[in-house]
């Protein structure tokens, strides 16, 4: 017999509706259920997940939602939500809304200590915000680990007449969601944020500058800015959608956007904290960054610097994703081993294949075999193993994965996704994706990957921004670690 | 317009430009912007018009003329 | 002297003043802060390797040749975006650093055709040298990738080509056209590999895009993809001429490039203080009417204006000349003869002109084209500060915060000046436009004044005098200016008479057709909004009211304290090159070299003890005086040199029957120009390509006209205007024109310091040039003004004569197109008729469409002086009642229409206002019919007599 009277949480973010949420929200609500649509969890590979007072069920069809009512749920039935081992070794501070609270419900993310980091930043003042931020060790979370203290810092101590807040949620990283499950599952945490960063430097206005990508993140962020607008005043907040171009998330490129202009990188100096967007100083901070921001003002800089290892401090919502079993965002202290997140966490690959290879930081990232997977989750070892952390996002390959292809990738991807303005990465890129193909091709092989590994160097020191500077890091890293898949017997044999 | 009538008319508007500064002044100033800018024959042209009527030159424009044949007498 | 392509230091030199030491391989220089490594590197001799750097614009840091290494740095930084710092130890020059610029090299040429050797830019292309400076041998890529070497050129522009296969998108181009020019015609389409320069949309080639061929996008290409035709066809230079150009009164220095006699292109002077190294499509391009086929070379007489021309030798045409001109005077007196100089010419051949008249043919009767142009600018700046010239440089604009634009438009008229104007707006300063007419200034591509006040025409004092009765009444004028530096009584008489509430903005509002509301904003922005300047044009001057504006003007300025320090200034924005200097050098008939009345005896005596003779102290006749009193029978003979009179000055008419009425009117001029259709003598002149002296430009800047090719006529115009004073019994030898110089300098206190050596030396000056500022005067009237005082005058609003009415409802009014130059004597004979080759009338929709009328449509324009017909272009550009022409074609004769009123102290013609009728028409009126049939047969030449 089916049960009324309850209600049923599930989620509406991007995700979840790609795996067909809104069905199963709406065979629920035809047997009568109430629906309350939520954030997500973050356990992509259980949506849609629904939640009755706290227990789970997941991935559900619509079909299923008799049975889940009828409590013969069977397999779906993940027990209590919160017990669940993927959230439960989880320390989610910027994530500890996800899958409770109704994005855009202001009871709600005031019942959640909604707002209570702008309180403290408003009864501490624009310097001691700043001080607690630079005190959190706070580090820029778009890929560059800066840290935003600095940062917020530089831009409160310039003088101009009109500032900018701008939040860099470009996110086109592979493998990297957690921007957009802030912005659809908790807005008003960003706005927060952003609030807050608007106080502490002195800018009375702030941009959220939204791939096009991310029509859900769009209407949610854009609708929590209106409804938000009271409570932040006089700082205010406007969205701008992006054009589809990868180098956007470059910030100068993305200031170039925001600007109407044609989004191509900028030489620094000068530095956006000095002269940003319409020349004005600009905070120009990652999603996640000033995401973190809340949390930090309401906790203090030290329960923030109390997680992490080295000057990797606070935790890092990561993105599992690829050919992973278990993929989904896990935030959780630095200092985490990969082999922890991608074996133990992400349950090794999705296909049962042994895992050859990881991408971390996106498609410019290096990739990692798995005997470098005792590297911590820290920005400075990565570095130490010519790799990135980016935007913290993995993606597994299983032993089918041809490391030449992927290299011949990194140029492809590129050559797409290059604004144009510098040589090394507007020509550079074409080139080294033709000169793999004459490696494939077994033309003058041992020349000709001599010529690219050239190139790299050309590439990485000569490049104007990230873009043209970290490509060689996928395709070096890939020659470095899978030299075998770069001979001509390899490609031969996998053509035959 | 005959020559006269083109002299009348230049000065009289050179008289109206100038009497917002008050009459005398207006009278001095046109007497002087005419020796000044005009050629002589222009200059005798209008001296003889207003000797014979000058019946189209205003009140301030005859005057200024006035003024400059005694100058010139 | 080889041809040496202008240096280029990378980045443009910083204007702070504190000062950096730093070390550059191992040498150590200091130089100002902000200065770019690249920059300070290029100066102490060591050039870094670059290809997207320009010192014409703001770093951009795309090529990645520039790299170098930085003691203390990470990585390899790029030297044209690093600026200096103190203690900063740079090398240029490393293993690392070579291999990188290799390495950015041969991706470079992986995708260039390899055809230097039948290339334009050979021998001329910084990729090429670059190339070799990198040492690059190989390129290991091969060239069978894929690439951009084959692809279609864009011929569409008359005097470029554009080849995309050689462009290594440095964005060069784009960046000269948005930052140095501001028309932002060109981008980027596309990203990445695909990355290419485009004049706006895919669709667009050059010619039909917003392009307006200033050379700046040409000029700032490395290499050969933005070619001038004229090097394609002859080849690279082989030597350059440094030279002005004779265009418009901003006086841009250009390098003539040349090849042998033959010039290859005019390509603007980075040195030039007016034009800081930019050019327009005239200066830049617009050269080939001094080889174009009308061009007369060789002297021409007839005995009366229907005969055909005879082609004589000077010598006969020297004797006949002289003949007419001694049995004229001998016949009518001297006062039946007179001259006129042209502000196209040199001061040297303008003064020589008026010293032809004055001590030649004793008479003062000599005038110039100023006389329609900015005679009031004379008057008017010189009763309130005591002297006519603009007051500031032009390099002033980048102080400036407010600019008041009144009657110019000086992106068509001016627009080497306009785009800098666009670059100090675009930098945040602030806009007021006075004009009938939406200018380009009014709003364009990131440019918008604040207040347009759209006045009628014709009401300019009214708006003057209402801008003055916010200032003076709501307390905004400088009291502590006004006190020091001007005559506070007189200021006092001013104050009471503009605040009289009758002058308000609310009770002149229905005359002027402007709001109260606008204003007053616009009088509180000039007032309070830092410092302010005014750039005028003929838009003021060509009026009935001319002098009372700009003396209406000065008030402005001296009431709020704008002037006598740079940023601020009264700014009369000069026609033509040289009508500054026409105006310096004595051509007005009242007045000697310098601004000095003939009655000073003083003065006089000194130009008599000079040269000799005695002088006339009355004052001479102006051109319209000249002409009435042709046609009273007074004046008889008249010596034209490079002006038009008969289609630039108003009233064609009376014009015509002037000249018809003189027995001996000689026309020295390039071509056979309208006012040659009623003159006796042809004399042949020489370009400014032909000829050696100096032209002033309208911020008083004195510069070099070098001699380029020899004259196709064989003497220059200083020579023949020496030929015939000599032939009339004068005794001149003078043998090169700084000998005039010198004597002008000797005659004129403000120029005592001004010789061809030390405009060598120089580069220019800017008059006054004495001994209290042997360097010249960027900004006038700093410490008090040229006449003591500053004098305010009452300006009453006098209404123009010319209403409309029943029979004419509507406003004429005229003004000038960026790619046509005045009479069109020289441009219509090059290729820029592309872009305008006949005049059109504009008219606001609203009246269009009450008469029915579309654009294209024939229209007859008619007013009460007379009438001819044009195509009609219906735009928002002009207010409903006001409609608008420009005067180049002599098809058009705009002049037919308007009339003989004139501005009450100058006699300057009001161009700006004739009240006229728009009508549906088939085609060409009568008058331009029998206009055209006199034209024919008065350009009849003989055909020669075979030599004997």
């Amino acid at each position: 017999m089916t049960r009324t009277n309850i209600t049923v949480r599930l989620s509406d973010d991007a995700l979840a509706l790609a795996c067909g949420a809104d069905a199963v929200a709406a065979a629920f609500e035809a047997h009568g259920a109430k629906v309350e649509r939520v954030s997500s969890w973050g356990m992509h590979w259980l949506e849609p997940l629904a939640e009755i007072d706290g227990r789970g069920y997941g991935p559900l069809s619509p079909q299923d939602v008799s049975a889940v009512l009828g409590g013969k749920a069977g397999v779906l039935d993940i027990g209590m939500i919160a017990d669940h081992p993927f959230l439960k070794a989880q320390t989610r501070l910027t994530f500890a809304r996800a899958g409770k609270t109704r994005p855009l419900n202001l009871d709600d993310y005031a019942a959640t200590d909604g707002w209570k980091g702008l309180e403290a930043a408003r009864k501490s003042g624009p310097d001691k915000t700043i001080e607690t931020v630079l005190d959190s060790g706070l580090r820029g979370r778009g890929g560059a680990g800066f840290p935003a203290g600095i940062k917020w810092r530089t831009v409160a101590d310039t003088s101009a007449d009109q500032k900018y807040i701008v939040c860099n949620a470009d996110e086109g990283d592979s493998a990297t969601f957690a921007d957009r499950m802030v912005m659809e599952g908790d807005p008003y945490m960003l706005i927060e944020g952003m609030a807050i960063a608007g106080l502490a430097v002195g800018a009375s206005k702030g941009y959220v500058y939204i791939r096009s990508e991310y029509p859900h993140a769009i209407a949610k962020v854009r609708a929590a800015i209106d409804r938000a607008a009271a409570i932040i005043a006089p700082f205010e907040l406007e969205v701008r959608v992006g054009a589809g171009s990868y180098v956007c998330g470059e910030e100068t490129a993305l200031l170039n956007s925001l600007e109407g202009k044609r989004g191509v990188v900028r030489a620094k100096p000068p530095l956006p904290a000095h002269e940003g967007l319409f020349g004005k100083p600009t905070v120009i901070n990652n999603v996640l960054t000033l995401a973190a921001i809340p949390w930090i003002m309401m906790h203090g800089a030290k329960a923030y610097a109390d997680f992490g290892m080295g000057r990797s401090r606070g935790t890092m919502p990561i993105q599992l994703a690829g050919n992973i079993r278990h993929g989904g965002l896990y935030e959780t202290a630095f200092g985490i081993t990969l082999g922890e997140l991608v074996n133990d966490i992400g349950g090794g690959t999705a296909t049962g294949r042994p895992v050859k290879a990881v991408q971390v930081g996106g498609p410019l990232g290096a990739y990692l075999p798995p005997e470098q997977f005792d590297i911590p989750f820290d920005y400075e070892a990565f570095t130490a193993k010519q790799a990135l952390i980016g935007h913290a996002g993995i993606t597994v390959f299983d032993d089918t994965a041809d490391m030449s292809a992927m290299a011949r990738f990194a140029f492809e991807f590129c050559e797409v996704e290059s604004c144009g303005k510098c040589t090394p990465c507007r020509i550079g890129a074409t080139r080294g994706r033709e000169t793999l193909d004459k490696v494939a091709q077994g033309k003058d092989a041992a020349a000709n990957l001599s010529l690219v590994l050239d190139l790299c160097e050309t590439m990485e020191f000569g490049s104007l921004c990230a873009m043209g500077g970290f490509t060689p890091y996928p395709a070096r890293s890939a020659i470095r670690h899978w030299p075998e898949d770069f001979t001509t017997s390899k490609v031969k044999e996998a053509a035959e | 317009m005959s020559m006269n009538d083109k002299l009348a008319m230049m000065a009289n508007q050179i008289a109206r430009n100038l009497q917002a500064r008050g009459d005398e002044t207006a009278i001095a100033e046109t007497a002087d912007h005419i020796a000044k800018f005009w050629d002589p024959r222009m200059r005798k042209d209008i001296a003889a018009y207003l000797e014979g009527g000058g019946d189209r030159l205003s009140p301030i424009a005859a005057k200024a003329v006035r003024r400059l044949i005694d100058r010139s007498a | 002297m080889t041809y040496q392509r202008q240096t280029d230091h990378g980045t443009p030199a910083s204007s702070l003043e504190k000062r950096v030491s730093l070390t550059i391989d191992g040498q150590t220089i200091s130089v100002p802060e902000g200065t770019s490594v690249m920059r300070a590197a290029s100066q102490m001799g060591t050039s870094i390797p670059k290809l997207c750097a320009s010192d014409m614009m703001e770093s951009w840091g795309s090529c990645r040749l520039c790299l170098v290494e930085i003691d203390g740095r990470k990585g390899t930084p790029a030297s044209c975006t690093t600026p200096v710092t103190d203690g900063m130890v740079v090398k240029t020059q490393t293993p690392r650093l070579q291999k990188l610029r290799k390495g950015v090299m041969e991706l470079y040429i992986s995708d260039h055709p390899l055809d230097c050797l039948t290339c334009a830019a050979n021998g001329d292309c910084e990729l090429q040298d670059q190339a070799g400076a990198v040492g690059l041998r190989d390129v290991r890529y091969g060239y069978e990738g894929d690439n951009h070497t084959v692809q279609a050129k864009d011929t569409s522009n008359p005097y470029f080509d554009f080849d995309p296969s050689k462009c290594i998108v440095c964005s060069r181009c784009v960046r000269a056209c948005d930052e140095v020019q501001g028309t932002l015609a060109l981008t980027i389409e596309d990203r990445g590999f695909g990355s290419k320069v485009s004049a706006g949309l895919k669709s667009d080639n050059f010619l039909n895009s917003e392009c307006v061929s200033c050379g700046a996008c040409v000029q700032a290409c490395p290499t050969a993809t933005l070619t001038e035709k004229s090097v394609v066809e002859i080849g690279t230079p082989d030597r350059s001429v440094i030279t002005t150009c004779a265009y418009c009164g901003v006086g841009c220095t250009f390098r003539a490039e040349m090849r042998g006699e033959q010039l290859v292109r005019m390509v603007p002077w980075k040195d030039g203080k007016a034009n800081r190294g930019h050019s327009c499509v005239k200066g830049r391009f617009a050269w080939g009417y001094a080889n174009h086929a009308d061009r007369i070379t060789q002297p021409m007489i007839r005995d009366s204006i229907d005969q055909p021309w005879r082609v004589v030798s000077w010598e006969e045409a020297l004797s006949f000349t002289a003949d007419r001109l001694t049995t004229i005077r001998d016949q009518y007196g001297k006062q039946a003869l007179g001259g006129i100089t042209s502000s196209r010419c040199t001061n040297e051949e303008t003064y020589l002109v008026q010293k032809l008249v004055r001590a030649g043919f004793g008479t003062n009767n000599v005038d110039t084209c100023a006389r329609v142009c900015h005679s009031p600018t004379g008057y008017g700046l010189g009763q309130t500060f005591g002297t006519s010239a603009g007051t500031q440089d032009f390099d002033s604009v980048e102080d400036t915060d407010v600019m008041l634009v009144i009657g110019a438009n000086p992106t068509d008229a001016h627009p080497v000046f306009g785009s800098r104007m666009k670059k100090r707006l675009r930098a945040g300063a602030s806009l007021i436009v006075i004009d009938p007419r939406r200018t380009d200034l009014v709003k364009s591509p990131h440019i918008e004044a604040d207040h347009h006040l759209a006045l009628r025409p014709g009401t300019n004092v009214a708006i003057l005098t209402a801008l003055a009765h916010v200032i003076v009444t709501e307390g905004l004028a400088d009291e502590a200016f006004i006190r020091t530096r001007c005559d506070w009584d007189e200021y006092q008489d001013w104050a009471a008479f503009v605040s009289d509430p009758k002058k308000s903005p609310e009770a002149t509002e229905m005359l002027t057709g402007v709001s109260a509301d606008t204003v007053r904003k616009a009088a509180r922005l000039y007032a309070t909004g830092g410092n302010a300047a005014i750039y005028y044009g003929l838009g003021v001057t060509e009026h009935s009211q001319g002098s009372s504006t700009v003396m209406a003007i000065a008030n402005l300025a001296m009431a709020t304290g704008n002037l006598g320090r740079p940023g601020v200034g009264v700014n009369p924005l000069r026609g033509q090159n040289n009508v500054q200097g026409a105006c310096d050098m004595g051509s007005f008939p009242h007045e000697l070299p310098g601004y000095r009345h003939l009655s000073n005896d003083d003065v006089r005596k000194s130009f008599e003890a000079d040269w000799g003779v005695a002088l006339d102290p009355e004052p001479g006749l102006r051109i319209p005086n000249m002409l009435d009193a042709a046609v009273d029978g007074t004046f008889k003979a008249l010596y034209i040199q490079g002006e038009d009179i008969l289609q630039s000055d108003p009233d064609t008419k009376h014009v015509s029957a002037g000249l018809a009425a003189m027995e001996c009117v000689i026309v020295h001029d390039l071509f056979l120009n309208e006012t040659a259709n009623y003159a006796h003598v042809f004399l042949p002149g020489s370009t400014f390509l032909e000829k050696n002296g100096t032209f002033t430009n309208a911020e008083r800047r004195i510069q070099l006209v070098r001699k380029v090719m020899t004259p196709a006529n064989g003497h220059e115009d200083w020579q023949v205007t020496q030929m015939l004073a000599n032939a009339i019994g004068c005794a001149w030898d003078y043998t090169h024109p700084s000998q005039i110089m010198d004597e002008i300098a000797r005659l004129t206190p403000t120029f005592a310091g001004v010789s061809f050596d030390r405009l060598d030396a120089e580069g220019s000056l800017q008059w006054p040039v004495n001994d209290k500022t042997p360097h010249g005067t960027p900004v006038m009237h700093v410490d008090g003004f040229v006449r003591g005082k500053g004098r305010f005058m009452v300006t009453d609003y006098i209404p123009t004569d010319e209403k409309t009415g029943p029979r004419f409802p509507l406003l004429l009014t005229t003004g000038r197109i960026l790619s046509q130059y005045n009479v069109g004597a020289q441009t219509r004979r090059t290729a820029n008729s592309i872009w305008h080759d006949e005049d059109l009338l504009e008219m606001h929709p609203q009246d269009a469409e009450n008469r029915g009328l579309k654009s294209g449509d024939w229209v007859k324009l008619a007013s009460r002086s007379g009438e001819t017909s044009l195509r009609l272009l219906v735009t928002d550009r002009v207010a409903p009642g006001v409609v608008y022409t420009t005067f180049h074609h002599p098809q058009t004769q705009a002049n037919v229409i308007t009339t003989d009123f004139s501005d009450w102290a100058t006699n300057c013609p009001e161009y700006k206002v004739t009240a006229v009728q728009v009508s549906a028409s088939n085609g060409p009126t009568d008058w331009q019919e029998n206009y055209e049939a006199l034209t024919q047969a008065s350009r009849r030449i003989c055909a020669q007599e075979p030599a004997e």
